[in-house]
C-alpha cells in the first residue's frame, strides 16, 4: 500500500491492556457465560403489529413444547411489585413512563415482546416461542419522523429542552455570505458485538444475583431493587466484561426486569440473550434527526449569526432528548446564535444515547455548514474556523479550563498533508479516482463526577483498588492501573489489581459520557495518594520513594493497609467551561463512475488533556474514528413505515465498517494537561473520538466530487444521482 | 428452529432415495440453509447431509471439447484458490472471492451457492408478505424498501434478486450443471438453471424434486487474459452486490473476437447481456463501444423507486468492468 | 451429559425407525396435553417422564474432538456447533454476535479450516477436530498471534477477539497475509465494532513478518 509509508509505525507504547490475556485466551467471562446449576433460557415472542392491542394470545402449543417451563404473557405474568406501586422501575433518564412488558395488552412498537418462553435449552425456548400466535386489534401507526415533523414540539423536560438565543440570530440573513441548508442523520444502531444479556438467579426469596450487560452495575442494582421492592444490598449485579455497548446498556431496559421476574417464577436461573434483530428495537438507537443550519458571515469570514434547528424522533411513551444543537452555542465566536430543539413522538421504542450522543448528530450539520460557508467564501475551512475561534466560552462568558484547538488543527493538517488539498472541488485525481480532503471538529463536555474508591496495600505486595465501575472496552482497568502506578512508583504494574464491575464494591458512576477516566481516575488518584500518606505515617519520617511495602506490613503485623475515599471535582471548576476537542482529517477516494467512496487516510487529533494510558487511548480514538466513518458512509436503520418494521435489523443489511473499509489511522494527542478538571490533568475522549468525523468524511467527499451529501449515509447511489 | 430428522447417507443412491420425500432438504455447507431455518423461513422435517458423497474434485477433461469439471461439494474457497480455475477461469475465482467472507467460503459449496435463496428482507422476515416464501401473500418489496431489488425480468409477483457472485461468473462462462435423480442424469445450461419469478416466484430454479446437483462443467474459453468481476457494494467487502458485472473478453489484435457479460444484483437470476455481447463481437475494445454495449444491455430495465439508481449504476458498472477486462483503465 | 444416544443412527444407510418415532410423538403429545392444566403457566419439565423418553428419540450421538479432547455426546440435531461449545461444553471463548454468519465472532477451526460455528450444525462435525480460542495457547505460553494482539492492542471490549484471532491465524496459514490490503480483505469476515482494525492488521503483519510458526 502506497499510503503506508507516510504513517506512524505501529504504535505499541504504554502499558498493555491489563485484561488482555483474559481477552485473547477466551478466559474473559462476559455476562452470558456464567455457568449456573439448572440454568434455563428465555426467548421472546414479539409483536408484528406496530400499534394496537392484543385481543388473544395462544400459548398452548408453546406450553406443550418439550422443555418449556413457563410462558409469560400479560395475561399470566406475576406482578412486579415496583410496577404496581406505579413507580418507574427502570428509572430512565427521560421524562414520561418507560415501557413495562407483560403488564397490559397494549402494543406500542413493532417487535415489542408479547410473551416470554422459559425452557431448559436455548433451542427449545426458541422453537417454543415461534409457536405463539397472537390476534390484534390494529391501530393506525406513525413511525416516519419526516412525515411527523409537523407534530414536533419542544421537550417538556430534560436538560435539552428550551430554545436558546443570544444577540439577534436572524442577522445571518443580512450577511454578505450565507448558508441555509438541511441535514439528516438517520437512525443509527449501537450494535455492539455482544448481544444484550441478563442472567438472573434468585438465591433466596428476597435475594437475587444478576449477571447483566450494563454500563452501570449500581444503576442496574437500584432499578432491580426498586422493581422488586428489595433492599438494595439484596440485589447483586456483576458485570466483569462488557462486549461493547456504546450507550445501549446505559439504562435498565424492560426485558431485564422481565428476566428477573421469570427467574422468580421458575425458581431457576434464567438467561435472556437478545437476538441481533432485537438489538435494533429493544435497547435504543440514535434517533433519526432532521436539522437546519442557517449561518451568515461577513466577506472576511467572520460569523454574524447562526440558527441551528433540530427535530428528532422519540417514542409515544417517553421523551428522549440529547444535546444535538448545544455545540453551536459555544463552538464559534459568533455574536448571535439561536438554537431550537424539538422532538416528535412515534410508535417506536425509545431512542437512547449512542456514542457521541446528540453532539455527533449536531456536529454533522454544524461542521458541514461551516465547510459550505468556507467554500462560498473561497477560503480554507481551517482558516474559517481559526477566524472564528472562541477564546472564551461565548455561551456563558467563562474562560475555558483548557483549549488547544488551534494546535490540534495544525497537528492534523500537517500529518494528513492538508496542503495538497485543492480549494476547488473535483480537481484532484489519483489512478482514475477523485481525491478529496475534509475536516470536522468535535467537542464534548469534560467534567468530573463523584466516585468512591477503596485502595489497599496487601501484605503479599499487591495494591488492590476496588470500585463498582464497568469497563465497556475502553480500557478503564488499564487507565486506572496506570494512574495508581504513577503514584505507587515502586509497585510493578503486574502487582496492581483493579477490581471492577460488581455492585458490592464502592460506588462509581455508570460508564458513559466520557467521564470515567476523570471521575473514577480522580478518585483512584485521591485514594492512592491518601493510602501512600497513610503508609508514610505508618513508617514515620525517613521513608524512601520505593519502600518495601511487604516488609513493613509484615513488621507491623498488618495483613493490609487500606483507605476508602470519595471524591469529586473541585468547586473551582464552576468558574470555567471545560471541554474536550477533536479534529478529524480525512482523505477520500471516490470512484467517478460507480460512486463508491473509499477512506484512504485518517488523522484524528484529540485535545483531551494529559493522556493517561497511551496505548488504550490511541485505540479509543481510532475506534471512534471508525464509528464515525460508519455513520458517514454506511449506517442506517431502515424501517418500512407501512409496517413500522425494520427491514435491515441484522449485521448483513445494517452495515458497520469491516477491515477492508479502514486504512491505517493516525491518532494524535495534543497531550497538554488540564489540572482544573482532575489531578491527572486528563479529559475524556470516548465521545470526541466520533463527534465531527461524519462531517469530515462528507466534507472530503464534497472536496473530491463537488457533490454535497446532506443526508447520511453517503452510499454510492447518492453520489450517482 | 423446529426439530428435524438428520441423516448422513454414504451413497448417492441413498441420497436420491431420501430426497424424493416432501419436507426433505439437502444439507451441504449449510451457510444459507441453517440461516433460513433459524429464521423460520424454511422448516424441513428432514435434513439429508450429503457431505459423505464423493462430489468433490476439480478436473480437466481433454475430450472433443476441453472442459473443467467442478464437483458440487467443492468448497467456494477451494474453487477460488484452485490452480486450474485461476489459470483458465480467473473470472470465477474473482467472483467467488467477492462473495461472503473467508469463513463462509470455507463452508459454502458450489451446489449450495447455486441453491442459495434471495436476501430480500421481505422474504427473510416471516411477518412480512412475500410471494416467494408464501405464495399469494403479496410482495412487500414492490412498493416497499426495494433498494437492493431487481431491474430486469421482474414480475408482478416478485422483484427479488439472486444474491450469488459465483453464479454470475458461471452464467458468463456458459457452464452447465449436471444433475442426477432416480430417473438418471441430465445437464442444464447454467443460464437456464435459475429462472425468472413470473407467476411462481417460490421456484428459484429449474431443479426438479428428487434431483441432486453433482457437478458443474465449464467449457474451455479464451477469456482468461481479459476477465474482470466488478462488484459495487455499500462497503468494501462482506456485502451483497448493488450491481456486479462479470466480463470475459477474447481480444485479438485489439478487436473483440468474443464477449461474455453477465450481471448480478439486477434480476432473479444471473443476468446475461446477450445483446451487448452480440454488439461487441468483432468490434474494437474501445470505451465508445463499451458505452454502446452498456446502453444496449439496459434496454427493458425497470426500477421501483429505491432502486432507481441502478439504472445509472448498472451501465456505468458495465463500462467500468469492460474497461478493466480490456485493461483500458 | 446423560447418555441418551439410543436413538436412531445418523450414519450410513441406517434409516431411523420413523414409524416408531411418530407413534411415540403422537402418544407423547397426548400425554402432555393431559398433563397440562389450562391457565397454568409453569410446568415442571423434570416431572415429565415422556420428555426423557423423547430425548432418546430427538437426540443423536456425535463424536467431536475439541482442542484435543474427545467428546462423545448426544445432542439434538438442531444444535449448532456454537451453542454446543458455549452452552454444553462451557467453552465460552467462542462468541455469539449475530447467530447468522454475519459477524465472525463465532469463528473456530474445523479440521484446520476457519468456519462460522453459528451456521455449522454440531452433527456435521461428527468425527472432526475443532479448535477454539481456548485451544490455541500451549498451556501458559500464548500463541504468537495472541501475543501480537496484546502488543498491538488489537481489541477493546474483547468480544470479537477470539474470532479475530482464530481468523488471523487461518489468514496466515491460508497464505492470505502477504500485504496489508490482502490482510484487510481476508479479515473482513470478522466485525469489530470497537474499531480495532488497524491494530489487528498490524498484529497479523508482525506475526507474518516475524516468520513464527502459526
Amino acid at each position: 500500500m502506497k499510503q503506508q509509508a507516510q504513517h506512524t509505525p505501529p504504535f505499541t507504547e504504554g502499558i498493555n491492556r491489563v485484561d488482555g490475556i483474559m481477552k485473547v485466551t477466551g478466559a474473559a467471562k462476559y455476562s452470558a457465560e456464567y455457568e449456573l446449576p439448572g440454568m434455563t433460557y428465555a426467548v421472546f415472542a414479539i409483536s408484528n403489529i406496530t400499534k394496537g392491542t392484543i385481543t388473544s394470545i395462544d400459548t398452548k402449543a408453546a406450553e406443550r413444547a418439550p422443555g418449556v417451563l413457563a410462558v409469560l404473557t400479560h395475561l399470566n405474568a406475576p406482578k412486579v411489585p415496583g410496577y404496581e406501586a406505579g413507580k418507574d422501575p427502570s428509572k430512565p433518564p427521560t421524562t414520561g413512563g418507560p415501557l413495562k412488558f407483560f403488564v397490559d395488552n397494549s402494543v406500542k412498537y413493532n417487535g415489542q415482546p408479547i410473551a416470554m418462553v422459559v425452557a431448559d435449552s436455548f433451542e427449545r425456548a426458541t422453537y417454543a416461542a415461534s409457536l405463539i400466535k397472537a390476534q390484534y386489534n390494529k391501530q393506525q401507526h406513525e413511525t416516519d419522523t419526516e412525515k411527523n415533523k409537523f407534530k414536533a414540539a419542544a421537550p417538556k423536560g430534560g436538560r435539552n429542552g428550551g430554545d436558546y438565543k443570544r444577540g439577534t440570530p436572524d442577522d445571518w440573513k443580512a450577511a454578505a455570505v450565507k448558508v441555509e441548508q438541511e441535514y439528516v442523520v438517520p437512525i443509527n444502531v449501537h450494535n455492539p458485538m455482544e448481544l444484550s444479556v441478563t442472567l438472573a438467579h434468585w438465591t433466596a426469596d428476597d435475594k437475587v444475583t444478576v449477571y447483566a450487560k450494563t454500563q452501570g452495575v449500581k444503576s442496574t442494582q437500584n432499578a432491580i431493587a426498586q422493581a422488586f421492592k428489595l433492599p438494595v444490598e439484596n440485589v447483586q449485579v456483576t458485570t466483569k466484561f462488557v462486549g461493547g455497548a456504546f450507550g445501549n446498556a446505559l439504562r435498565t431496559w424492560p426485558h431485564e426486569i422481565a428476566t428477573v421476574q421469570a427467574a422468580k417464577l421458575v425458581k431457576r436461573p434464567v438467561k435472556t440473550v437478545l437476538t441481533r434483530e432485537l438489538q435494533f428495537n429493544t435497547v435504543g438507537y440514535r434517533p433519526y434527526t432532521w436539522q437546519k443550519v442557517s449561518m451568515g458571515a461577513s466577506a472576511d469570514g467572520k460569523l454574524t449569526g447562526i440558527i441551528h434547528e433540530a427535530t428528532a424522533q422519540t417514542s409515544s411513551f417517553e421523551e428522549f432528548t440529547e444535546g444535538t444543537v448545544n455545540m453551536t452555542r459555544f463552538m464559534y465566536a459568533c455574536p448571535s446564535v439561536g438554537t431550537v430543539y424539538k422532538i416528535t413522538p412515534l410508535d417506536v421504542n425509545t431512542p437512547t444515547w449512542m456514542r457521541g450522543p446528540g453532539e455527533a448528530t449536531g456536529a454533522f450539520a454544524l461542521e458541514s455548514a461551516m465547510d459550505e460557508l468556507a467554500d462560498k467564501l473561497g477560503i480554507d475551512p481551517i482558516e474559517l474556523r481559526i477566524r472564528n475561534h472562541a477564546d472564551t466560552d461565548p455561551e456563558n462568558g467563562k474562560p475555558f479550563s483548557s483549549k488547544n484547538l488551534k494546535e490540534a488543527y495544525e497537528m492534523g493538517a500537517d500529518k494528513i498533508g492538508w496542503s495538497k488539498r485543492k480549494l476547488k472541488p473535483g480537481t484532484l485525481t489519483e489512478d482514475g479516482w477523485l481525491i478529496g480532503y475534509g475536516m470536522g471538529t468535535g467537542v464534548f463536555g469534560a467534567g468530573r463526577g463523584r466516585a468512591t474508591v477503596k485502595a489497599a496495600l496487601l501484605d503479599n505486595g499487591t495494591l488492590l483498588i476496588q470500585t463498582s465501575v464497568t469497563d465497556i472496552g475502553v480500557g478503564t482497568g488499564t487507565a486506572m492501573t496506570q494512574i495508581a502506578s504513577e503514584i505507587f512508583t515502586g509497585i510493578p504494574v503486574k502487582k496492581i489489581k483493579f477490581e471492577l464491575g460488581d455492585s458490592s464494591l464502592p460506588p462509581s458512576p455508570t460508564q458513559g459520557g466520557s467521564t470515567i477516566t476523570s471521575t473514577v481516575g480522580g478518585a483512584v488518584h485521591d485514594a492512592c495518594t491518601q493510602l501512600k500518606e497513610k503508609f508514610q505515617q505508618l513508617i514515620g519520617n525517613g521513608g524512601t520513594d520505593k519502600p518495601d511495602y511487604v516488609k513493613v506490613l509484615k513488621e507491623k503485623n498488618l495483613p493490609q493497609l487500606e483507605v476508602t475515599v470519595t471524591s469529586s471535582g473541585s468547586t473551582e471548576m464552576r468558574n470555567f467551561s471545560s471541554y474536550s476537542y477533536s479534529v478529524h482529517f480525512v482523505k477520500v477516494k471516490v470512484h467517478p463512475k460507480t460512486g463508491v467512496v473509499r477512506v484512504d487516510n485518517v488523522v484524528s487529533v484529540a485535545d483531551s488533556g494529559h493522556i493517561v494510558s497511551p496505548k488504550t487511548a490511541r485505540s479509543q480514538i481510532i475506534g471512534g474514528a471508525i464509528g464515525g466513518i460508519g455513520m458517514a458512509l454506511m449506517e442506517e436503520g431502515i424501517m418500512d413505515h407501512r409496517y413500522g418494521r425494520y427491514v435491515n435489523n441484522n449485521y448483513a443489511d445494517y452495515h458497520v465498517p469491516i477491515s477492508a473499509d479502514i486504512p491505517q489511522i493516525d491518532a494524535l494527542f495534543v497531550n497538554k494537561p488540564d489540572y482544573r478538571v482532575n489531578p491527572m490533568g486528563a479529559k475524556g475522549m470516548g465521545e470526541i473520538a466520533l463527534i465531527g468525523m461524519s462531517a469530515a468524511v462528507a466534507n472530503a467527499v464534497y472536496n473530491a466530487t463537488g457533490k454535497r451529501i446532506r443526508e447520511l449515509p453517503i452510499t454510492p447511489d447518492k453520489l450517482l444521482s | 428452529m423446529k426439530q428435524f430428522q438428520y441423516i448422513r447417507p454414504a451413497t448417492q443412491q441413498s441420497v436420491l432415495d431420501a430426497i424424493t420425500k416432501p419436507g426433505t432438504k439437502i444439507l451441504a455447507g449449510g451457510s444459507n440453509l441453517i440461516d433460513l431455518m433459524k429464521r423460520g423461513v424454511t422448516s424441513p422435517d428432514k435434513l439429508v447431509d450429503i457431505q459423505k458423497l464423493p462430489l468433490r474434485g476439480i478436473s480437466q477433461n481433454k475430450g472433443n471439447v476441453m472442459t473443467v469439471s467442478v464437483g458440487a461439494l467443492e468448497l467456494n474457497s477451494a474453487v477460488a484458490e484452485n490452480k486450474i480455475i485461476k489459470e483458465s477461469f480467473p473470472l470465477l475465482s474473482m467472483a467467488l472471492n467477492a462473495g461472503a467472507s473467508p469463513q463462509l467460503r470455507n463452508m459454502a459449496t458450489v451446489g449450495g451457492n447455486m441453491m442459495q435463496r434471495t436476501r430480500c428482507t421481505y422474504f427473510y422476515d416471516t411477518a412480512m408478505p412475500c410471494n416467494k416464501r408464501e405464495p399469494n401473500s403479496g410482495c412487500g418489496a414492490m412498493e416497499g424498501i426495494n433498494r437492493m431489488h431487481a431491474i430486469f425480468g421482474t414480475s408482478e409477483k416478485c422483484i427479488a434478486v439472486h444474491p450469488s457472485d459465483m453464479c454470475v461468473a458461471l452464467a458468463a462462462l456458459d457452464a452447465s450443471v449436471e444433475v442426477k435423480s432416480k430417473k438418471g442424469t441430465r445437464y442444464i445450461p447454467f443460464t437456464e438453471f435459475h429462472r425468472l419469478p413470473g407467476e411462481t416466484p417460490q421456484l428459484d430454479n429449474t431443479l426438479a424434486t428428487g434431483e441432486l446437483i453433482t457437478r458443474v462443467i465449464i467449457p474451455h474459453n479464451n477469456f482468461a487474459k481479459n476477465s474482470y468481476y466488478l462488484k459495487v457494494r455499500d462497503r468494501s467487502s462482506y456485502a451483497f452486490a448493488l450491481i456486479s458485472v462479470a466480463v470475459g473478453l477474447d481480444i485479438r489484435g485489439g478487436n473483440i473476437n468474443e464477449a461474455r457479460l453477465a450481471m448480478g444484483g439486477v434480476a432473479h437470476k444471473p443476468w446475461r447481456l446477450k445483446a451487448a455481447e452480440q454488439f461487441l463481437k468483432g468490434k474494437p475494445a474501445t470505451v465508445a463501444n463499451f458505452e454502446e454495449a452498456a446502453s444496449l444491455a439496459m434496454q427493458g430495465a425497470k426500477s421501483f423507486g429505491h432502486n432507481d439508481f441502478k439504472l445509472k449504476m448498472a451501465p456505468a458498472s458495465i463500462i467500468e468492468a469492460l474497461s478493466n477486462a480490456a485493461k483500458l483503465s | 451429559m446423560k447418555d441418551l444416544d439410543k436413538g436412531f443412527q445418523a450414519d450410513e444407510n441406517h434409516e431411523p425407525k420413523e414409524n416408531a418415532r411418530r407413534d411415540f410423538l403422537k402418544k407423547s403429545s397426548l400425554l402432555t396435553a393431559v398433563a397440562l392444566t389450562p391457565g397454568v403457566a409453569v410446568k415442571a419439565a423434570e416431572n415429565h417422564l415422556d420428555e426423557k423418553v423423547a430425548a432418546a428419540f430427538e437426540k443423536m450421538p456425535v463424536n467431536i474432538t475439541v482442542n484435543g479432547k474427545a467428546h462423545k455426546l448426544s445432542i439434538e440435531p438442531r444444535v449448532t456447533l456454537l451453542d454446543l461449545l458455549r452452552e454444553q461444553l462451557h467453552l465460552t471463548g467462542t462468541k455469539k454476535g449475530c447467530d447468522y454468519g454475519q459477524c465472525g465472532a463465532c469463528t473456530v477451526h474445523v479440521d484446520g479450516q476457519r468456519v462460522n460455528s453459528c451456521l455449522t450444525l454440531a452433527m456435521t462435525v461428527d468425527g472432526k477436530k475443532v479448535t477454539t480460542i481456548e485451544g490455541l495457547a500451549k498451556g501458559d505460553e500464548l500463541h504468537p498471534m495472541q501475543e501480537a494482539f496484546i502488543k498491538h492492542d488489537g481489541f477493546q471490549c474483547g468480544y470479537c477477539t477470539p474470532g479475530q484471532i482464530m481468523s488471523a491465524v487461518a489468514c496466515i496459514r491460508e497464505g492470505h497475509a502477504d500485504s496489508e490490503t490482502e490482510i484487510r480483505e481476508y479479515m473482513s469476515g470478522n466485525i469489530c465494532r470497537c474499531g480495532a482494525y488497524p491494530n489487528i492488521v498490524n498484529a497479523i503483519q508482525e506475526v507474518k513478518n516475524g516468520g513464527q510458526q502459526v
